[in-house]
């Protein structure tokens, strides 16, 4: 798709990314219009398959764009994960990083995109370092994890009992055994639900009945069971208790109505979180993170400005790479003319050159570094103006080094 | 010469101790867990700069005494550090460093502040039984600070859980599990020092006055701490008391020690 992209002339570097919930395209034009068009071409025929109809008309509604700064932005911005459904997700680092180095291995990606990506990198880096945008889980699932792992040191050698067989105890239960929780045992109403439960995570299958026995094995215990009354009761836990010898356990009820009475919160072994606590907690994390974003949309507006100054400063090069090569044109053709007067060995031809390279080169080191550095300002365009005038770069004949204008294109060149 | 290098070395230890507590606290403020490994290896760095002072009086004095409370203290809390860094090797704890690190500081810098020692050691009390009396005695003292400071840490967050507040995924502080656990090690290991320290103490006694019990607020309350941690460790291992409750009475128990070794001491 890429080189597809590549193939049309008003499109020079291009990065494709994809992430849950988002198709982008990153493209270096010098004809925005144009290249607009050819991306809409490209949404349209090549992702939704058709030209025209209804899937190409839902698909317009959800195009959006960005150009220049704001185009750098939003690449900056979704890198480090502002952008995302999650704020401070992690998983879009990785994803960046892949369709970076999908368009460099193509060839899709040239200096600009790679300036602009490597940049990207360093601000999510950035904004994952210097913020907490990435800290405390923000779903119920990961929440339940992240208290258990504040309980308990380890989950390998602890062991889960799931009652129910729900879709949320399943998402806990995945949760916890990505984190290490190798033992569970799954107790439920009906037989074959917890069975199957039972063999897609490696535990064993139980009925409501075997509950007393099987609290008193259990470090972890989630609970999301139907039902007008908690099963597990202050004295079936207070027994469980007993018989663990003061063993913590930690008792997570996402049932609706509660599985678990509240009661049992006056044992200090046991750690109950019901769904509201734990929605509770997300909620708390989620704003932390949304109080982070302030400072993370300070960092990207920080690299920005230095990538935006970059880019600025290749406005310079053309006049640069022209005034050198207008003032080496003017030392060699009056060192030709010396030369040919005087009668010297080669070794002092030689020497008479270098000497006159060096005195060009020191002569023009400190204007070319203010220039470029003046380049970076937007006002920076005056001193460029000032110097072409000055050096007659635009007069007739001053054309002598139009084969170096190699980066032009930066000149009116758009990451959109 | 030397001397001024013991003063030195214990003057660099506190400041080394100072910094750990200071990287770690900002680190768990700051959820930045680099700061708190920072912390971590400024610990270490203390610890060694410890054991080069703890050696360079050695040089100076053959087998020093250590009998005078700022050398005893000193000696606390370099044990604390090593025996805290032993278990940070063996679980997530580098949380409680936040308050392991001022205790050694405060210890380091007590000491620091009266390095008369060096020259003072009173002839006495040099030999074998003193020695190992206060060798085993701060250690004692030292591990069951270390299991007081466990408590108190692991109350904090057993109050913070049982309250249900939100924690960030990096804040680096050690689960309760493995509180509990340094709090239990730190007791089972700390306890028979401690009845070491109290049995030469008392030989002690005997070879300085003929008897090895003359009755002192010092061994009485020394005595009364050290039955006081008997009734914990058969709390504990015996009937298996629960963590909090745990917690807490090696917090009690070790505020009576401190009284009843150094308090009893510096006040009468």
């Amino acid at each position: 798709m890429l080189r597809k992209l590549l193939a049309s002339e008003e499109i020079d570097e291009a990065v494709l990314l994809s992430t849950c919930n988002r198709i982008e395209v990153v493209v270096l034009t010098r004809n925005a219009d144009a290249a607009r068009m050819r991306l809409g071409s490209f949404f349209r025929r090549d992702l939704a398959g058709s030209d025209d109809g209804a899937i190409a008309r839902a698909l317009d509604e959800s195009l959006y764009e960005h150009r220049d700064g704001d185009a750098m932005r939003h690449v900056l911005r979704v890198t480090s994960a502002l952008d995302s459904m999650v704020v401070g997700e992690p998983q879009i680092l990785g994803q960046t990083k892949e369709a970076y180095r999908a368009a460099v291995e193509c060839g899709a990606s040239g200096p600009i995109l790679d300036r602009l990506f490597q940049r990207a990198f360093a601000t999510a880096k950035r904004v994952r370092n210097d913020t907490r945008i990435a800290e405390g889980s923000v779903s119920v699932a990961r929440v339940a994890v992240s208290l258990a792992r504040q309980i308990f040191e380890e989950l390998e050698d602890k062991r889960a009992l799931l009652v129910g067989a729900g879709e949320m105890i399943e998402m806990a239960l995945a949760a916890l055994r990505d984190n290490g929780l190798q033992r569970a045992a799954v107790a439920n109403r009906t037989a074959e639900r917890a069975a199957r439960l039972a063999v897609e995570f490696g535990a064993t299958a139980h009925g409501l009945d075997e509950l007393p026995a099987l609290l008193v094995e259990s470090d972890v215990v989630l609970t999301c069971i139907g039902g007008d009354r908690p099963i597990l009761t202050r004295e079936v836990v207070k027994t469980a208790l007993h018989a663990r010898r003061s063993s913590p356990m930690f008792i997570i009820d996402i049932g609706v109505p509660r599985n678990v009475d509240p009661a049992i919160d006056e044992f200090d072994e046991v750690y109950r979180y019901d769904i509201d606590d734990l929605v509770g907690v997300a909620n708390e994390n989620a704003e932390e993170r949304r109080r982070e974003m302030v400072r993370a949309e300070a960092i990207v507006a920080e690299e920005q400005q230095r990538f935006d100054g970059w880019f600025t400063a290749l406005r310079a090069v053309p006049t640069i790479k022209h005034l050198r090569s207008r003032v080496e044109a003017m030392r060699s053709a009056e060192v030709e003319r010396a030369l040919a007067r005087l009668d010297l060995p080669e070794a002092e031809r030689s020497a008479v050159e270098a000497l006159t390279r060096a005195i060009v080169n020191k002569i023009l080191h400190t204007p070319l570094s203010r220039l470029r550095q003046e380049a970076e300002r937007e006002e920076g365009m005056a001193y460029l103006e000032v110097a072409r005038l000055l050096f007659g770069l635009d007069e007739p004949g001053g054309d002598d080094s139009q084969s170096d204008g190699a980066r032009s294109e930066s000149e009116d060149s758009d990451p959109t | 010469m030397q001397t001024s290098w013991i003063v030195g070395l214990h003057h660099a230890t506190a400041l080394l101790y100072l910094a750990a507590g200071a990287l770690a606290g900002a680190g768990m403020a700051l959820s930045q867990l680099r700061l708190v490994r920072a912390s971590v290896a400024t610990l270490g760095a203390g610890a060694i700069l410890h054991a080069a002072c703890f050696s360079l009086i050695h040089v100076v004095e053959g087998t020093p005494s250590l009998t005078d409370a700022p050398s005893a203290i000193s000696f606390m809390a370099w044990i604390g550090v090593l025996a805290f860094l032993l278990l940070l090797r063996r679980a997530r704890l580098a949380g409680l460093l936040v308050l392991v690190a001022p205790m050694a500081f405060l210890g380091v810098f007590y000491a620091s502040l009266r390095l008369s020692w060096v020259e003072q050691a009173p002839a006495a009390e040099t030999g074998s039984v003193p020695h190992a009396h206060v060798l085993l005695a701060s250690a004692g003292l030292a591990l069951l600070g270390l299991s007081g400071l466990s408590g108190a840490l692991f109350l904090a967050e057993h109050r913070r859980i049982k309250r249900k507040r939100a924690l960030g995924g990096k804040s680096g502080l050690p689960s309760l599990e493995a509180l509990n656990r340094v709090n239990a090690v730190a007791l089972a290991v700390g306890f028979p020092l401690l009845t070491l320290g109290v049995i030469t103490g008392a030989l002690w006694v005997e070879a300085l006055h003929g008897s090895p019990w003359q009755g002192s607020l010092h061994e009485i309350f020394t005595w009364i701490a050290w039955a006081i941690y008997a009734v914990l460790v058969v709390q504990r291992f015996g009937i298996r008391q629960g963590a909090r409750p745990c917690a807490v009475s090696a917090i009690a128990g070790f505020g009576f020690l401190c009284f009843a070794v150094i308090g009893v001491g510096l006040f009468t």
